[in-house]
């Protein structure tokens, strides 16, 4: 008997989720700017009211063009379904939301993107949640910080700005003996390097802005769903084990089973807080997507020329990169991410603070802003910006200094590349 | 053990129960279980032994899963009823419709073939590799063309879903229903003594149950209504949800 061949992740992110379209046979994903659609009849729309018949009523909750790439980031991570959203951070709000309420805790890991430490650290405690951040290297802290009202466990793949590997099968077996799920933000490793849900993460969510993209022409963020949790095996997870008013008294585990989650989340969420993303958007992700094989590998080979260039170079203090062998997550990096481990990371320039600016500002192909995963080669400075608000101590623990800079590689060519970095590390340290 | 939305009386009622297949539970009548039961008709998806949230021993033949349901229905009083069922589950509609017909109004049989017989090597790897069992099922469970995606219902990877429900079900629980279907004998003599309405919902791409390998049960029914959907794979629910409904809201009109 044949054995069946499931598609590699360079025909899905190309193919799944789109079929050429029925009317007039649309090669390429239709963009359906619309917000709303048309009912046949008004049977047919109760009934998609209902949820007893599949389809569309309205963008905020879902869209053809969307839906073509919730399937697609599904297939590629191996998950049962997915929702996109306005941004990265709308797709971490809505995965929080939808299963925790006032009087819940998270725990996270310390190093996390800044934006994301912002919500759980000073904005979701208004609305009764908070979070304990821990270092997730340490299997006794992450478990001692779990408390009774601790819901979720939360870490990225590859922790912002430090590149922390995260040891998602040591992580997510804490979360699963605590009966709690784990969310991983996989925003730097996408599933071209590593499918989280191979190591039992339960949820993921992207920052499709970046590396998905790679354009850098959108903010996207997408909540994909495993299907794998039990939700029933935990009464804590009442907006999934209980009646929800807000949907005819419907109980998600029992009329979803593997899929409550992602379903209480469309419901719920994507309706009353509508941080939806717009077709036009979807449509350019999906657009990202089809050559995120080709981008990811050259982002890599890329990647690993310049930290061996920098590495080297006398103007560089030390460089941070999990493939380096005195890097603390070197083992375990080599184990999870054969394929590289990312194109962003940090180096320690010569000189400090002053040398930092002057660096940035000497560069010509690489650009100053705040953003990863561009094909573009980028540049910043993060105690100055995206960690402005850290303390010193915070800082040192989400591993920064003063003379920390941070490079997100692009795909241009190599050596032009290596010649800007050099040029400016000469003007730095003149 | 059983689903029903609205928390109807279906005691001394003549309910529409739904059947699911091969390693399934009721979550995969989720849609028109809400539809029927927005119209009023008791209607009850029920996990069989072993599968979804039923913690009763699973049973290996099709003969003694109906004999459970008979004992259910007795349970509940429900004199007579209507069977839904895929797959797997549309054997047992067939068995309790043939052994008892007194008792069964309209039998839908979706994604049915007899004999449904099971390929030994499929047989062996339920029984020691489960997941390359379910592999092999969800492969052959979905057309080409839905293997690739373009669901629906938005949003939701098909082939995954069906694989976690799998994944999800009992340990041995797959080689049973497997095993339950290769061994149901008698099928066309049994579709003989049917006197339910009887209606067949086939996919033309059906790898698991090929269309033609309906046409013997077709040609024993005394007049089944047969409704073919073009293009759809063994899992017409997820498949093609809307035109299963229709068929469905076609069959239990009156
Ligand atoms: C790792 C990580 N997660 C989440 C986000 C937030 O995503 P967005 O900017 O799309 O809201 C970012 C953005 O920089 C990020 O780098």
């Amino acid at each position: 008997m044949k054995k069946p061949k499931d598609l590699n992740l360079e025909t899905l992110s190309l193919h799944a989720g789109n079929k050429p379209d029925s009317d007039f046979g649309s090669r390429a994903t239709p963009i359906y700017q619309t917000s709303s659609f048309v009912f046949p009849d008004s049977e047919t729309a109760a009934g998609i009211f209902n949820n007893e018949r599949a389809g569309h009523t309205y963008s905020r909750i879902t869209n053809p063009t969307n839906a073509v790439l919730e399937e697609r980031i599904s297939s590629l991570e191996g998950g049962i379904g997915a929702i996109s959203t306005a941004s990265g951070q709308a797709a971490l709000f809505l995965a929080i939301t939808t299963i925790l309420g006032k009087g819940s805790h998270i725990v996270a890991s310390k190093s996390l993107y800044g934006g994301s430490h912002n919500l759980l650290e000073y904005t979701l405690p208004r609305f009764g949640i908070t979070s304990s951040f821990v270092d997730f290297r340490k299997p006794k802290n992450i478990k001692s910080a779990i408390q009774k009202n601790t819901g979720l466990i939360f870490g990225e793949t590859l922790g912002n700005p430090g590149l922390d590997v995260m040891n998602i099968e040591m992580v997510s077996n804490i979360a699963h003996q605590n009966k709690l799920p784990l969310l991983v933000d996989s925003t730097f490793t996408t599933p071209y390097l590593m499918k989280p849900f191979d190591y039992g993460a339960d949820l993921i969510f992207h920052s499709a802005t970046k590396f998905l993209s790679g354009h850098g022409v959108v903010i996207g963020g997408l909540l994909v769903d495993s299907g794998n949790f039990e939700w029933s095996s935990n009464k804590k997870f009442k907006t999934l084990n209980e009646p929800y008013n807000g949907f005819h008294n419907m109980k998600f585990v029992e009329e979803f089973g593997p899929a409550a989650f992602i379903n209480r989340a469309r419901k719920e969420g994507a309706r009353d807080f509508g941080a939806c993303m717009s077709p036009h958007t979807a449509f350019l992700i999906l657009q990202g997507l089809e050559t995120l094989s080709l981008r990811m590998e050259k982002h890599i080979s890329n990647t690993r020329e310049i930290v061996s260039f920098l590495n080297e170079h006398k103007d560089v203090k030390s460089v941070s990169y999990p493939e380096l062998e005195d890097h603390p997550d070197n083992k375990l990096a080599q184990e999870i991410l054969p394929r590289g481990c990312g194109a962003v990371f940090t180096f320690e320039i010569e000189g400090g603070l002053e040398s930092g600016k002057k660096f940035i500002e000497s560069l010509n192909i690489f650009s100053h802003l705040a953003n990863v995963g561009d094909a573009k080669s980028l540049v910043i400075h993060p105690a100055s910006t995206t960690h402005h608000r850290m303390d010193t101590l915070a800082l040192k623990n989400a591993g920064i200094s003063e003379s920390t800079v941070r490079l997100s590689i692009g795909i241009e060519d190599i050596n032009d590349l290596k010649e800007d970095l050099d040029e400016a590390l000469k003007q730095a340290n003149r | 053990m059983y689903y029903h939305p609205v928390q109807q009386k279906i005691n001394n009622s003549e309910p529409i129960i739904f059947i699911h297949g091969t390693g399934m539970d009721h979550t995969v009548w989720t849609l028109p279980v809400r539809y029927f039961s927005r119209k009023k008709t008791n209607v009850l998806a029920i996990d069989l032994p072993g599968h979804g949230q039923n913690k009763d021993k699973p049973l290996d033949s099709i003969s003694k899963i109906s004999t459970y349901i008979y004992n259910f229905l007795d349970k509940y009083k429900i004199q007579r009823c209507s069977l839904v069922g895929h797959s797997m589950g549309s054997l047992i509609a067939l068995e309790m419709a043939s052994s008892r017909p007194e008792r069964i109004k309209a039998i839908s049989m979706i994604g049915t073939a007899f004999p449904m017989q099971v390929n030994e090597a499929l047989l062996e790897s339920a029984k020691s590799n489960p997941q390359i069992a379910i592999n092999i099922l969800t492969f052959m469970g979905y057309s080409f063309s839905s293997r690739l995606g373009g669901n629906k219902t938005p949003g939701m990877w098909m082939t995954e879903s069906t694989k976690r429900l799998m994944q999800k079900s009992k340990k041995g629980i797959i080689y049973k229903d497997l095993k339950a279907c290769s061994e149901f004998t008698d099928g066309l003599d049994k579709a003989k003594k049917v006197e339910a309405k009887v209606q067949l919902i086939l996919g033309s791409n059906d790898f698991l149950t090929p269309r033609i390998k309906a046409q013997d049960l077709i040609d024993n029914f005394n007049q089944p209504l047969v409704e073919e959907i073009y293009g759809s794979g063994h899992s017409l629910m997820m498949e093609e949800p809307n035109k299963v409904l229709d068929y469905l809201i076609k069959l239990f009109k009156n």
